[in-house]
């Protein structure tokens, strides 16, 4: 009896689970209008759940809309565990999916997960950041981290008066492991030096709101020279500009990073940000379905030159990474074109 | 003064003794960190930790654990935001306060009556909340973020009343709230008694049952609470909030010295060990550690916690072990 009990409420306990979990998708492959097998595309972003990767997504439903063959499974850890995204993948290749494009967050995390998939012969992508090289056929590189860590110093040397303005500055990073954001960081060390601002310090809050805004407070109270702070993930960028704000020193320290623009939009309009870096999330995650598709029909092999990019045109590939452009600088002027 | 030494505990000296190097340390390097700013900045960050703590501390004393406050108040705050916000439904704070409130404690009264009713172990009831409630959150939220909470709770929370904000009144008068629980009713004796003894407890008459359901019942009040009075001075409210938290607690509650199989612990131990685990990140910084130092921030606060335990030995060997 109490045996019987017991699991009931471990059974109830593991549907909630699972259904908190999103979609466990079924095993039996869906088929399109014609009959013929579906090619099912996973899209696993860093973290599910925040307004850059929902964006990434939007794109790649786009993508998904105009391929009739396409079904797309988008999930992710909703805490930007790596580890999780390793289980993930895990399940994907018992479920036999067609594509997995992984946006990882500790490459050397999933790298084994993503071998795993391409011994069963799954196609595998890595889109955002990339992974271990032998563990995916392309990375979907939205900017290089060159064209992206400079355009940010470029940005805040214009924000804080130009060229001859001297000062400090910070950068608020992610987690000390990001490799995104220590791809920029490196860019950014050297970029820096060949100007007058000088980089103090790095901080490193993780995706954690509270310790954000934390850590920039700090920052501020800290260095009374401060001219400016970079936010470069999309929870310190708004953390560092609230903290701002909340100082009473919007206008006089500079807030600028990566973000998507409707988050920031406040901080636009009451000056405290003036401009915003980043690439189009929608055509990032388009490009990812886009690749997916053309690998799993054969249609795109991995040492091309170049791929088809519906509605993007042609986008070329070198050294295994498909280029989706420049950067993006979003400033009141333009704001109010982009909405997500 | 002496006499208040006199009745902390070995552990409660030891925190109080680590906290007071450490502020020395880092006073000798930057006399700013005594500001008044950065002490106030650092209590706002401390409250709402203390206000879920005092409930989970109970918990813990009452020999069971609840690891999932972090994901309730992910979820408290996106229900908060899509209910409040001018961009959502933009109910008066005086109809979507009360039913966050609500809506807690139903949870933690719910975990109570999986827990005592199901007899399942809390660890695993919270395990599994504390996932199943992170993806419910993702789920309302729908992937994107909320802002614009009503003018009147933002300015409380950032600015505050009376020169503090909200979250250290709150912490405050739930901290004297749950010390008179503990001190001064028989609720807080029997919590004690079910802890230390599950046997001796119910031959007293005391129904084990109801007392769990209580604490559970009122860390998920609590929870709410602080998602009210903390959530709103962050810049907006996604699903990754609370990150942590629960883990963030619960190393407060056993540094803090209440004992995990249940029956010990006081609140001053809890309180100096958030104390202690509050300094850190502005330690770092105003020690200007430099880059790498940055990355030791989590290897620090393990350290930290190492120290606040061994310590404990340390002062043993100097007094003879009270009566438990």
């Amino acid at each position: 009896m109490h045996h019987t009990r017991f699991c009931f409420v471990l059974l109830s306990l593991c549907s909630i689970w699972s259904a908190g979990c999103g979609n466990s998708s079924s095993s039996s492959a869906p088929t399109t209008a014609t009959g013929e097998k579906k090619i099912r595309i996973c899209m696993l972003p860093k973290i599910k759940g925040i307004s850059y990767f929902s964006s990434c997504y939007e794109g790649a439903k786009r993508a998904a809309a105009e391929l009739p063959n396409v079904e797309l499974i988008y999930d992710g850890p909703i805490d930007g565990d790596p580890k999780k995204q390793a289980e993930m993948i895990e399940r994907w290749i018992v479920d036999k999916v067609d594509v997995i494009c992984v946006a990882p967050s500790a490459p050397d995390v999933v790298a084994n997960a993503m071998k795993d998939a391409r011994a069963a012969g799954i196609h595998v992508i890595t889109w955002d950041a990339d992974g271990a090289v032998d563990s995916r056929q392309l990375f979907i590189n939205q900017a290089t981290p060159a064209s992206i860590g400079k355009g940010m110093v470029a940005v805040m040397v214009d924000n804080v008066g130009g060229p001859d303005v001297t000062g400090d500055v910070v950068i608020v990073s992610s987690d000390p492991t990001s490799a995104n954001q220590n791809a920029w960081i490196d860019v950014m060390k050297p970029a820096l030096e060949a100007t007058k601002l000088k980089l103090v310090t790095i901080k490193y809050p993780g995706e954690n709101a509270s310790n954000a805004l934390a850590d920039a407070q700090d920052v501020i109270k800290k260095y009374p020279n401060l001219k400016g702070i970079f936010g470069i993930s999309s929870v310190s960028f708004p953390g560092a500009a609230e903290a701002v704000e909340q100082s009473g020193k919007g206008g006089q320290i500079m807030v600028t990073g990566l973000s998507t623009p409707t988050p920031m939009k406040r901080f636009i309009d009451s000056g405290t940000v003036k401009s915003i870096v980043l690439w189009n999330t929608l055509d990032l995650g388009y490009l990812t379905v886009r690749v997916a598709e053309g690998l799993a029909t054969g249609k795109l092999k991995p040492s091309d030159s170049e791929c088809d990019a519906g509605s993007l045109g042609s986008k070329p590939i070198v050294d295994g990474h498909v280029l989706l452009g420049d950067i993006l600088v979003f400033t009141k002027d333009n704001i109010d074109q982009y909405n997500f | 003064m002496f006499n208040w030494w006199q009745t902390l505990g070995r552990r409660e000296r030891s925190l109080f003794v680590l906290i007071i190097l450490a502020a020395v340390l880092v006073t000798s390097i930057d006399r700013g960190f005594l500001s008044t700013t950065n002490l106030r900045d650092i209590l706002v960050r401390g409250a709402p930790i203390a206000i879920v703590a005092c409930g989970v501390m109970l918990v813990v004393v009452s020999g069971e654990i609840d690891i999932s406050v972090g994901s309730l108040m992910a979820l408290l705050a996106a229900v908060m935001g899509l209910s409040l916000s001018r961009d959502h439904a933009a109910w008066s704070s005086g109809l979507g306060l009360p039913l966050i409130l609500g809506l807690g404690t139903l949870a933690g009264w719910a975990t109570g009556v999986l827990v005592t009713v199901g007899r399942v172990p809390s660890i695993m009831v919270t395990l599994g909340l504390l996932t199943a409630l992170r993806g419910l959150t993702t789920i309302i939220m729908r992937g994107g973020n909320i802002q614009n909470l009503p003018d009147g709770l933002t300015r409380w929370t950032k600015q505050g009343l009376f020169g503090l904000p909200l979250s250290i009144w709150t912490a405050g008068v739930v901290l004297a709230v749950t010390a008179w629980i503990i001190h001064r009713t028989a609720l807080g004796r029997r919590i004690y008694a079910v802890g230390s003894s599950r046997q001796s407890a119910a031959m007293a008459g005391l129904s084990e049952g109801r007392l769990k359901r209580f604490v559970f019942a009122y860390t998920g009040f609590l929870t709410a609470l602080a998602t009210i009075v903390d959530v709103p001075r962050l810049p907006q409210i996604e699903a990754g909030i609370g990150n942590e938290l629960e883990l963030l607690v619960v190393t407060c509650v056993v540094v803090g010295g209440v004992s995990i199989s249940g029956g010990r612990g006081s609140l001053t131990g809890v309180v100096l060990a958030i104390v202690l685990m509050t300094l850190i990140r502005p330690m770092l910084t105003f020690m200007a550690v430099g880059e790498s130092g940055e990355k030791w921030t989590k290897a620090i606060q393990g350290l930290l916690i190492l120290a606040a335990v061994v310590a404990d030995h340390a002062f043993a060997a100097h007094s003879r072990r009270e009566p438990t």
